[in-house]
C-alpha cells in the first residue's frame, strides 16, 4: 500500500496501522495509539475517505493512505474519489452479541445453548457497530456495506474496557502507545526502540519501569515530533527524566460503554468489563485533554470559572467530546477534572448514534426515496415527447409540446388523455346502498343501474375531502371514482366507514390495475364508432363494451366541457388501446393532450379541483356545490354540520372571476379597494373566450359578494361559472 | 434479477368464510392478501366463490418474476427490512426497496409480484 506517497509492504492480517508501524512510519498526527479503535490518533484518509481508523482497517496492497493534518485541526471534508455507498443488509436473529472477547463469547455460547439464534459482531471481524436504535436495531458498518440487525430477544454488549490516555503536556508526540497496543505492535514486528513502562509493563516486551506519575512527555532533540523522554514525578515530589523511544502507557481502564448507553430503555444489557468500574484519573494539570478538538486544561479551567460545572455543559462550552472519538479519550479526564474540583462524580454524557464518523454514502445506504407510480402509458408518453411531471402523486404528461394544438383538438376535433390515475373502487354487497347513502350527501338509492352521478365526499365537519363519480352496476354493486391525489385517503375513508357501520360489503381498489383513457371532443362519438362502439352511453351513463378490441367500462361524463368518454380497461391493454385510438382518429384531427391543457379546459367549465380550489374548511355551500347535498336525506357523514353551518351567514365563497386582458398567477391576492378579500386558486387564459378566467375565494362584505375586485393590479369581474358553455349543451351532445 | 413480466391473476374479494371454502384451480398459487381478499395466479369464475356478492376480477395490475431461492434471499436481505418467513411455502407482503411487494416462497424459488405502477422503480432499485 502507499502511505503518504511511500510504499509499505503488507502482511496477511495486518491492519493499516500495524503495517505502517512495522515499516517505521508514523502518521503526521501524533498522540497515544490504542490500536483498539478508541482514540483518534490513527485517523487517516484511506482510499480518499477521511476519518478512517487505520488500526481497524485491514491493509490491502492497493490502498492509498494519507495522513490528516496535525492534531487539533480537522481534515478537509472534500474527497478526491467517489466511494460507492455500498449496500445495506438486513438480518434477524434472537440475540446479537457485540464484542467477541471472553465475555462476549461466553454470552454467545450461553444464548446458543438455550436454543436461541445468535449473531455476533466484532470489529476484529470487520463489523464496527455504530449505533443501537429503537427496535432495537443494531447498525454496523462492514467492508461490504452497512449491516442492520434486528434481534427478537436482546442485544448483549461485550465491548470491554479501554485504556485511559495520558493528559499531559507532550501527549501529542509520536511514540506514546497504550500498554495493550505496545504488546500488539511488538508481536507484529514493529521496532519500538527503548520502551519505558508507565504503570504495569506490557506483556512480552522488554521495558524499563518508570517510577512515579507521568507529568510530561518531551520530544527528541533531532525530531520534535517524536518522543524522546518522559518526565515522572515521584512521591517525594522530585522529578525524573527517563529517555525512551516508546512509552507504554497503563493508566487504568474505563468501560467502553458508548454502545451500551445507546441502548437505554431497550432490551440491551452489558456483560464483562463494559460493566466494570471506571478509573477516574487524577486531575489533568496541563496540556491537551481532548485531542480531537484541541481542548486544553486551560480551556476547561476557563469554562469552569464561568460556571460551567456540569459535564454536559462543559462539553457544549468547549466542544470536548464532540470529535471523531466521541469522548473516548477526554471523558475520563473531564470527569476527573470536575470531581477533583468538588462536584460529585458525573456520569458520562448522553450517548447518541452514530458513534463513528460515517460517509454521506454510508448514511444514505439503504435509504429509498418515495417512489412515484406510473400509469401503463408512462413509456408511451415519454416516447411521444411529453414533458412528464409528478402531479397528484403520479408521473403524468404535462404537455406534448404544443398546448395550443392540444387545446384545439379537444374543442374542435377529438383528443385523448391518460386519466388512469383516478381512484377506482368497486363496492359490492347487500349493504352497498346503505353504506354509500351514508358516505355521500347525494341520493344513491335512486340511482338506476347504468347511471352515473357526481358526488362530493364530506367529513364529519361537513367539509369537502374529495369528489368523483358514483356508478351503479346492479342493485348491489357500484363503481366509485375519486380524484388522483385523494384516492388513497378516499379508499381508507370508505373502508373505515364500512367497518364502523358494520356494512356487509366487499371493496376492491382497482386504481393500479385499471387504466383509463378519456376520449373527448366534438368528434369523440365518431371515433368511438370507428372503434366499434355503435351506440355509446348517454350523458352520465356507463356500460361495459368492446372498444377497438379492448373490453372497457365506458363512463360518459365531461370534465373538459366537450363530449367525453372515459374508457376504463385492464392496464396491460393501455398502450394498445391508446395507439388504436390515435390510428383510428388520424383523419379526425386527433392528438393527445396533457395536464396543462386539461387544467385549462376544466377551468373554463368552472370545475373545482379538490385540494387546489378547496381549503381544509370548504363546505359545499362555500364551493357553490349546494346542489350536490340532499339535506332531505335522513343522515350522511357531515349532515349535522352542514345543517348547522347553512344557518350561518355566508362569509366567503369560491367564485368565478374574469379579466379581459391579463392572466394573474394562481395564488394572486384579491382586493376589494384596499381591503384583502381573498385569493385566486386557479387561473388560465381561455382561448375560446378570449379572456382570463379564474376561480378564487372572495369574502362577503355586508352579506354580499362584491361584483368587482382588484387582482394583480387589474379590475376583475365576478361572474357565474361555468365560463364556457354554461348550459352544458356541448357535453351532452 | 430476471426481468419482471406482466402476470395475469384473478382478484377475489369475498367473505372470509367464502374464501376459505373455495376450491381453487389445480396448481394455482393463492395469495391471501387480506382475510376477505385473495390474489390467485389462475382464472377463477364467480361461480366457484360461494358468495353472491363476491367481486371476482381479472387482475392485470402486477408484474412478476420467479427467482431462485438463494438469489432471492440475497436480494431481499439487501432490500427488505422486515423478517421473511422461514416456513415453505409461505406468503409475505410489505416494502421491498421501499416499494409495495408481494412474495410467494416456494420450496426452491420465490415469486416476486410488484404493482405495475412501480415496475420501473423496482427494476431500477433491485438490480
Amino acid at each position: 500500500m502507499i502511505v503518504d506517497g511511500q510504499a509499505v509492504r503488507v502482511r496477511d492480517g495486518d491492519t493499516v496501522l500495524v503495517a505502517m508501524r512495522r515499516a517505521g512510519l508514523h502518521l503526521t498526527n501524533g498522540g497515544c495509539l490504542c490500536l483498539a479503535g478508541d482514540c483518534p490518533h490513527c485517523l487517516a484518509a484511506i482510499d480518499h475517505v477521511a476519518y478512517r481508523r487505520t488500526c481497524q482497517v485491514q491493509a490491502r496492497d492497493s490502498m492509498v493512505v494519507e495522513s490528516h493534518p496535525a492534531r487539533g485541526r480537522l481534515p478537509p471534508l472534500e474527497s478526491r474519489g467517489v466511494r460507492p455507498s455500498g449496500t445495506t443488509r438486513h438480518m434477524h436473529c434472537d440475540v446479537v452479541v457485540i464484542g467477541q472477547g471472553k465475555a462476549g463469547q461466553a454470552a454467545a455460547r450461553e444464548a446458543g445453548a438455550s436454543g436461541l439464534e445468535v449473531l455476533t459482531l466484532d470489529t476484529v471481524d470487520g463489523q464496527d457497530v455504530i449505533g443501537i436504535y429503537p427496535g432495537p436495531l443494531v447498525v454496523a458498518r462492514t467492508d461490504r456495506g452497512t449491516l442492520h440487525v434486528r434481534p427478537r430477544v436482546e442485544v448483549v454488549v461485550a465491548t470491554g474496557a479501554m485504556e485511559i490516555q495520558p493528559a499531559v503536556p507532550g501527549n501529542d508526540l509520536r511514540g506514546l502507545v497504550t500498554r495493550r497496543a505496545t504488546t500488539r505492535l511488538a508481536r507484529a514486528g514493529a521496532d519500538l526502540g527503548r520502551v519505558v513502562a508507565i504503570g504495569p509493563p506490557p506483556d512480552d516486551v522488554p521495558s524499563a519501569r518508570a517510577q512515579g506519575a507521568l507529568v510530561k512527555c518531551e520530544p527528541r532533540s533531532d525530531d520534535p515530533s517524536r518522543l524522546g523522554a518522559v518526565v515522572m514525578r515521584r512521591e517525594d515530589g522530585t522529578e525524573a527524566r527517563v529517555a525512551c523511544d516508546t512509552a507504554s502507557i497503563a493508566l487504568g481502564l474505563t468501560p467502553r460503554d458508548a454502545i451500551l448507553r445507546l441502548g437505554r430503555g431497550m432490551p440491551v444489557r452489558g456483560v464483562g468489563e463494559v460493566m466494570g468500574p471506571a478509573t477516574i484519573p487524577g486531575p489533568p494539570i496541563a496540556g491537551t485533554v481532548c485531542p480531537c478538538l484541541g481542548v486544553t486544561v486551560d480551556d476547561l479551567s476557563s469554562v469552569y470559572a464561568r460556571g460551567f460545572r456540569d459535564l454536559e455543559l462543559v462539553k457544549r462550552a468547549t466542544l470536548a467530546g464532540t470529535g471523531p472519538c466521541q469522548g473516548a479519550v477526554c471523558v475520563p479526564h473531564l470527569r476527573g477534572f470536575l470531581a477533583h474540583r468538588g462536584t460529585p462524580l458525573q456520569s458520562p454524557f448522553t450517548a447518541r448514534p452514530v458513534t463513528r464518523a460515517l460517509t454521506l454514502g454510508e448514511a444514505a445506504s439503504g435509504a429509498q426515496h418515495q417512489a412515484t407510480p406510473r400509469t401503463g402509458l408512462d413509456a408511451e408518453h415519454r416516447r411521444l415527447g411529453a414533458r412528464m411531471d409528478r402531479l397528484g402523486g403520479w408521473w403524468r404528461p404535462w404537455t406534448y409540446g404544443d398546448d395550443a394544438a392540444e387545446y384545439a383538438a379537444v374543442r374542435e376535433a377529438v383528443s385523448i388523455c391518460d386519466v388512469g390515475t383516478l381512484g377506482k373502487l368497486q363496492v359490492s354487497g347487500p349493504d352497498a346502498v346503505r353504506l354509500l347513502e351514508y358516505l355521500y350527501p347525494t341520493r344513491i338509492a335512486t340511482l338506476a343501474p347504468g347511471r352515473l352521478r357526481y358526488a362530493v365526499l364530506l367529513n364529519e365537519r361537513g367539509y369537502v375531502i374529495d369528489d368523483g363519480l358514483v356508478g351503479r352496476e346492479s342493485e348491489t354493486r357500484f363503481t366509485l371514482t375519486f380524484t388522483t391525489g385523494g384516492a388513497t385517503q378516499a379508499e381508507l375513508w370508505v373502508r373505515d366507514w364500512a367497518e364502523a357501520l358494520a356494512a356487509d360489503v366487499r371493496i376492491l381498489n382497482r386504481t393500479w390495475s385499471q387504466g383509463a383513457i378519456n376520449v373527448t371532443g366534438p368528434r369523440a362519438k365518431i371515433l368511438l364508432g370507428r372503434a366499434g362502439v355503435v351506440n355509446p352511453p348517454d350523458y352520465l351513463h356507463h356500460r361495459v363494451d368492446e372498444v377497438a378490441g379492448v373490453r372497457c367500462h365506458i363512463f360518459r361524463l365531461s370534465f373538459t366541457g366537450e363530449v367525453s368518454f372515459e374508457l376504463h380497461h385492464p392496464v396491460t391493454e393501455s398502450v394498445a388501446l391508446w395507439r388504436r385510438l390515435l390510428d383510428l382518429g388520424g383523419d379526425l384531427g386527433i392528438r393527445p393532450h396533457g395536464l396543462e391543457t386539461l387544467m385549462r379546459l376544466r377551468l373554463e367549465k368552472g370545475h373545482v379541483i379538490v385540494g387546489q380550489d378547496t381549503d381544509f374548511d370548504s363546505t359545499p355551500r362555500r364551493l357553490g356545490l349546494d346542489w350536490a347535498v340532499r339535506l332531505d336525506k335522513p343522515d350522511f357523514v357531515g349532515r349535522q354540520a352542514i345543517a348547522r353551518t347553512n344557518r350561518l351567514p355566508l362569509d366567503r365563497q369560491l367564485v368565478g372571476l374574469e379579466i379581459p386582458d391579463h392572466t394573474p398567477p394562481e395564488g394572486a391576492l384579491v382586493w376589494m379597494r384596499t381591503t384583502y378579500a381573498g385569493y385566486v386558486t386557479s387561473s388560465t387564459w381561455s382561448p375560446a373566450l378570449g379572456k382570463a378566467v379564474m376561480l378564487g375565494w372572495v369574502r362577503t362584505s355586508d352579506g354580499a359578494l362584491p361584483d368587482e375586485v382588484t387582482i394583480d393590479g387589474r379590475r376583475a369581474r365576478r361572474v357565474a361559472a361555468p365560463f364556457y358553455d354554461p348550459e352544458g349543451v356541448r357535453a351532452r351532445a | 434479477m430476471r426481468a419482471l413480466e406482466p402476470i395475469v391473476c384473478t382478484r377475489v374479494v369475498a367473505t372470509p368464510a367464502a374464501l376459505d371454502a373455495v376450491s381453487w384451480p389445480m396448481g394455482a398459487i393463492v395469495l391471501r392478501v387480506a382475510p376477505d381478499e385473495a390474489l390467485v395466479t389462475a382464472e377463477v369464475t364467480t361461480a366457484t366463490v360461494p358468495d353472491p356478492h363476491a367481486i371476482v376480477e381479472r387482475e392485470t395490475g402486477f408484474v412478476a418474476a420467479w427467482v431462485e431461492s438463494r438469489r432471492a434471499l440475497e436480494l431481499l436481505e439487501q432490500f427488505c427490512t422486515w423478517e421473511l418467513p422461514h416456513a415453505r411455502p409461505a406468503f409475505a407482503q410489505g416494502a421491498v426497496a421501499g416499494l409495495p411487494v408481494k412474495l410467494w416462497f416456494d420450496a426452491d424459488r420465490v415469486l416476486i409480484l410488484v404493482p405495475a405502477p412501480f415496475a420501473t422503480d423496482f427494476a431500477e432499485r433491485v438490480p
